[in-house]
Formats: C-alpha cells, structure tokens, sequence
C-alpha cells in the first residue's frame, strides 16, 4: 500500500518534471559546468525545498512570500546568463581562428 | 643523409606547431576562467550555491500542482506522497546533468555554449512574461474603470 503510493507519486512527479522548464536549465547549466556533481546537488537540494516550502504554506506560498517578484529576479539572471554564454561562444569561435 | 633530415624536420615543424597550439589553448582557457560566469565558478560551493539560487528562484510558485497533490486527503499519508515526490524531484534533475554533460561530450563547447545562452535567454523571457503576468492580474475590464 505504502510502496504503491510511493511509486504512484514519483510516476506522476518525474514525468510531469520531464522537459520541464527547469530541466531544461539544468542541462544548459549541466553542459556549460565542469563540475556536474555541484549541479546534481545544488538543483536537487533547490527542487526539495521549494516543493516542501509550497507543501508547508498549502499552496498559498504567494501569500507568505513575493513569489512572482523573485521569478522576475530569476528571470532577468537568465537572461544575464543567457547573454553571457553566448558571447563567451562568439569570444571561443574568435579564439579558435587566431589558433587556425 | 638529406632523405634522413627533412622527416626529423618536420617533425620538429609539427612539434613546434604543436606547442604554439596548445599554449594559444592555454590562453583560451585563461581569458574563458576570467570571463567566470555563475555557472562557470571555479569551487564546488560556488557551482551549487548557483545553481540551487536558479533553480530555487525558478521553481518558486511554480510547485501549486504538488502542493495540492501533498494536501490531498485522498491518500491521507502526506510523508509518504512527500518522499515519492521528492525522489522524483531528485531523479529528474539527475537526468537533467546527465543529458548536459551527454551534449558537452558530443558538441564542441562554443557550440553547446551558444545553444545553452539561446535557451537561457528563452526561459528568462518566457519566465519573466509569467511573473510580470501574475504581478500585474489580467483584468480586461481595467481600462474602463
């Protein structure tokens, strides 16, 4: 009974988490990192504690805190990451000609 | 005596270029540690501090659906669908750095770089319209007010 729930719940969680927006920034920060188990870490630790907090303000968690605020401030540090790999790439590509 | 010098010579030739080579990657991999980006620092604590910042702050408010699926009395054994959901959570970031480092190993880095920047800017966008829409509430009937 225990481990029918159990399994139910991580069915219905991992495949709802599947391609979803944070897995996506996973990979890019994942594939851009040198250091993968950092990254497992740090996003596993992010994905439990943001789910509990929620779980803890029984889905009011915008009531407790300004959540749409820090997804603005989220967003605007992806776009600044964003903007920073793809010149750092053109910064490489530069590189790569002198070294041809 | 001729034939037996101009192979040692190019391989000195081909020596030398490889040196040249691998001290102009040396140079690219030091302007590549001073342009260190969040995701780029050097120490353990900083990869993860950074990267739990953006997940965390990503994920905020976005955790509704599994709030509701914790409350349910349905199951009436909240600790279990926590753990479930949790190991879920786990796995699925799992599969997240494995296929990142997949691509790192299979595309050149400039390439996965630029990939990686087109779909961090996307998520910021995408990210950033959400947050501005539940800041400021659809209403359609404001303007006439």
């Amino acid at each position: 009974m225990t481990l029918a729930l159990l399994a139910s719940t991580f069915v219905t969680v991992f495949l709802a988490e599947l391609g979803d927006k944070t897995q996506l920034a996973i990979v890019s920060i994942s594939g851009t990192s040198t250091r993968p188990g950092a990254v497992f870490a740090g996003s596993s630790a992010a994905l439990v504690l943001a789910s509990l907090l929620g779980a803890a303000a029984g889905g009011s968690l915008s009531a407790v805190i300004p959540t749409n605020a820090l997804q603005l401030a989220a967003s605007v540090g992806f776009l600044v990451i964003g903007v920073q790999l793809i010149r750092r790439s053109g910064k490489l590509e530069s590189a790569d000609q002198l070294a041809d | 005596m001729s034939s037996e010098l101009e192979p040692k010579s190019e391989r000195e030739l081909a020596g030398e270029l490889e040196v040249e080579l691998e001290r102009d990657a040396g140079l690219a991999s030091a302007e590549l540690e001073e342009l260190a980006s969040p995701n780029h620092a050097g120490s353990w604590g900083a990869a993860f501090a950074s990267t739990f910042t953006t997940v965390f702050l990503a994920e905020l408010g976005d955790k509704t659906q599994l709030a509701a699926l914790l409350l349910s009395a349905e199951s009436g054994r909240p600790g279990v669908v926590f753990i479930g959901a949790s190991l879920a959570l786990i796995c699925s970031s799992l599969v997240g750095v494995l296929l990142g480092r997949w691509l790192a190993r299979l595309m050149a880095p400039q390439q996965l770089e630029r990939l990686a920047g087109i779909l961090m800017v996307a998520l910021g966008l995408w990210l950033g319209r959400q947050a501005v829409l539940g800041l400021v509430p659809a209403t359609p009937d404001l303007p006439l007010n």
